[in-house]
């Protein structure tokens, strides 16, 4: 990969999409800056990759612009917008050697045998797959699949890369390492990248910003670290972490949060008749009853390994704790509940908005 | 349940339970076997007597079949080549030079055919070796008619099965209102034909631009494939006549141009019915990352879709070899003197005062049914299973 590669923005503008009268995407603008590492992230039917099929041009956008660079794309075909993606499936050509498959993009452009075998040598060596240049598809291993799927793609030096869920057919191991690969492959060759996916985990370790899609619209637009500590709904909140965030029903009375007959010091103030609190597994602690904010009854307890979550049942809400692994606690138990509460949030129940 | 019933060890089962319980998942029970078997056996019976009773009566002279039946050769009746000497040696043009020359002519048809609108095809010569001269016209109809119809269907059938089209209702029923105004003109009013077409098809043009931007309902790829099913739903019979005018107008009766657009035409319904499923049964990911990484649509079509649809255009290229080899309708029709196929040489032996030549009709068959064998046998080569193996599974 030559280092002077000209690193592309990627535009979204106000775009839209219908499948007849179905919306999958609406008012979606999204910019992505020369060189980034940018995950969509969104649970099935979210528009994710729709959002990304009408950047690479398999689908076209019922309304709205995509610009690629300088260059608006919105009505050009997919081969004229310098793109590469790799799919979930992989879609290698079956009836061609890895070579053949790797070298597919060139042969089509017409480019000399000579320099077609060197970059085919060359792509390969860079997902280690030299070796088996001579295979058939159907000889390669899950991940040797993958590899190729991606030689393919780098094998032109597209101005974006395009992922569609590419690690979700591999085993929680090999995904992993994959995984590592790939971002340093992207970070190595500064190419503007998109990748779509579902696993929380996966957005979280590779991006650079995450882009969270609910029902067509987009929820968040931001770093990992933002996106977990400063979520922008309800949503976002419940959707990143694992176990997901946990939320308290009440009400919102000036700077106090009214639940269960608790009344909690609010990060936010105001007026709010049905109002959400949210508080992450680990900004819980369980503690003897009398100490602790909320107070309840152990509704069961899981050891993890490193630690233990504890489930108490509050009235109607269930809280997750994410407790130290020797924490001694029996279901049924009545124990207390702190919060920190430097770390809590508060959301409008009705409309799932993050009241600051 | 009581534990007696559970008898885990093989040795433990009841006769019936080894009678008719399978030894292991995906074995048959040796009394499903048996019956397998023999079905398959008697079914093979009813398959390949025919063929024997045809190839031993190729070899039997008139006595032995009309005081017949004899099963045996050698044993029932005493073989001779009476039935075989009167296609070849009995028949004064079957000398080595004719056939020669007819190769020749043959070899330079099958040129001509590819460059037709600039060399004219030669007629075959009459006046030779006539089972030469239909094998030979046979083997050129159907390759030239299954080359065609496989060719043109096949690419139909992608269309049909990648792009959706979306014909007006209303822009379908000015087209065909045009034509019956050609119809009209041609016929009552005397406007050359030519002048009356390209007046009606800038009429639609015009027509379809303006007026039909107003229609809403439209018909979908399903309709199209239906209307071209639709074709074979007529019996033949039907459409003989008019195809037979219509060939006497243009001048092509009796050449082998008439028959290969008779049968292609008549093959495209089901050459696109069969390869639109193999088409959409395809992973559409692999045409869509083709596409990506820069093909055009033929390049996808030729490098990638064909070649992993194989199996499916082999089955369906040998039907159609078969069913345009076979044909016979058609044939006696449009082709009555030069350019005569086997079909009619075996219906040929049913005429005249002598009565049914079963003997010398029994080795016109045999001729005829051996190409289609070999072919069957070099295709289904082709028909193997596991060619999209590795392309999209994880």
């Amino acid at each position: 990969m030559p280092a002077g590669s000209p690193k592309v923005p990627v535009k979204f503008d106000k775009v839209q999409k219908y499948f007849g009268p179905v919306k999958v995407l609406e008012q979606f603008d999204l910019d992505v800056a020369p060189g980034e590492f940018l995950v969509l992230l969104g649970a099935s039917g979210s528009g994710k990759t729709t959002a990304l099929r009408i950047l690479s041009g398999l689908e076209t956008a019922t309304a709205g612009r995509v610009v690629i660079g300088e260059r608006d794309v919105t009505n050009i075909l997919p081969k004229y917008r310098d793109v590469s993606m790799v799919f979930q499936s992989y879609a290698l050509y079956p009836h061609k050697t890895v070579a053949e498959n790797i070298g597919f993009p060139l042969k089509v452009r017409r480019v000399a045998k000579a320099e077609m075998d060197s970059a085919i040598r060359e792509a390969a060596a860079q997902v280690q797959l030299g070796e088996l240049l001579d295979r058939y598809p159907r000889e390669l291993s899950g991940g040797q699949r993958q590899r190729v799927a991606l030689a393919r793609a780098i094998i032109r030096r597209p101005s974006v890369f395009l992922m569609d869920e590419p690690l979700s057919n591999l085993d929680a191991k090999l995904r992993g390492y994959m995984r590592a690969e790939l971002k340093h492959m992207q970070q190595a060759f500064g190419i503007t990248t998109i990748y779509v996916t579902h696993d929380q985990i996966e957005a979280m370790t590779l991006a650079h910003r995450v882009a969270i899609l609910d029902k067509g619209v987009l929820q968040q637009l931001a770093t990992p670290a933002e996106i977990y500590n400063d979520p922008a709904n309800l949503f976002v909140a419940q959707f990143i972490g694992s176990p997901p965030m946990n939320i308290v029903r009440g009400s919102l009375e000036g700077r106090h949060f009214l639940t269960n007959g608790a009344r909690i010091d609010s990060p936010a103030g105001g007026q709010m008749d049905k109002a959400i609190l949210g508080v992450r597994p680990e900004d819980c602690a369980v503690v003897a009853p009398e100490d602790g904010v909320l107070k309840g009854v152990i509704y069961t307890t899981e050891l993890i390994g490193d630690h233990t979550l504890v489930t108490v049942e509050i009235g109607d809400d269930k809280l997750t704790v994410k407790a130290p692994k020797d924490i001694n606690g029996n279901q049924g138990d009545t124990v207390g509940v702190a919060l920190r509460r430097e770390h809590l949030y508060v959301f409008d129940a009705t409309t799932g908005q993050r009241i600051r | 349940m009581s534990k007696a019933t559970f008898r885990l060890d093989k040795a433990d089962r009841s006769l019936m339970q080894r009678l008719f319980e399978p030894p292991a998942v995906g074995k048959m029970s040796p009394v499903a076997s048996l019956l397998a078997y023999a079905l398959l056996a008697a079914w093979s019976l009813v398959v390949l007597f025919p063929i024997y009773w045809v190839v031993i009566t190729s070899f039997k002279d008139a006595a032995a079949v009309n005081q017949g039946p004899f099963y045996v050769p050698f044993l029932d009746f005493e073989p001779t080549l009476d039935a075989w000497r009167a296609q070849f040696t009995s028949d004064p043009y079957c000398d080595v030079p004719s056939i020669a020359r007819q190769i020749g002519l043959l070899a330079y048809n099958s040129f001509a055919f590819i460059v037709s609108p600039v060399v004219t095809l030669q007629p075959m010569e009459p006046q030779i070796c006539k089972i030469f001269l239909a094998f030979t016209n046979s083997i050129v109809v159907s390759i030239a008619a299954t080359g065609i119809c496989v060719a043109v269907g096949a690419m139909a059938a992608y269309a049909l099965a990648r792009i959706q089209y979306q014909p007006k209702i209303g822009n379908v029923a000015i087209f065909v209102g045009l034509i019956v105004l050609i119809i009209i003109a041609t016929s009552y009013a005397g406007v050359p034909w030519w002048l009356a077409s390209s007046i009606a098809l800038a009429l639609f043009f015009f027509l379809a631009r303006t007026l039909g931007r107003r229609f809403v309902l439209s018909l979908g790829n399903g309709d199209i494939l239906f209307w071209i099913i639709s074709q074979r739903i007529l019996p033949p019979i039907v459409v003989v006549i008019p195809i037979y005018i219509m060939f006497q107008e243009v001048r092509l009766l009796d050449t082998h141009l008439a028959l290969i657009l008779v049968y292609a035409v008549a093959n495209l319904p089901i050459v696109v019915w069969l390869m639109r499923d193999f088409f959409v049964s395809l992973p559409i990911e692999l045409e869509e990352s083709a596409q990506l990484d820069g093909a055009s649509r033929f390049r996808i079509f030729w490098e990638v879709v064909l070649p992993l649809t194989r199996p499916g255009l082999a089955a369906t290229t040998l039907l159609t070899l078969i069913l345009n080899w076979n044909e016979y309708l058609f044939a006696v029709f449009l082709a009555y003197a030069k350019v005569q196929t086997m079909p009619i040489m075996v219906a040929a032996k049913n005429a005249g005062e002598k009565g049914v030549l079963w003997w010398e009709m029994s080795a016109v068959i045999v001729i005829m049914i051996i190409p289609v064998i070999l072919m069957a046998i070099l295709l289904t080569r082709f028909i193997s299973k596991g060619v999209l193996m590795g392309a999209v599974k994880g």
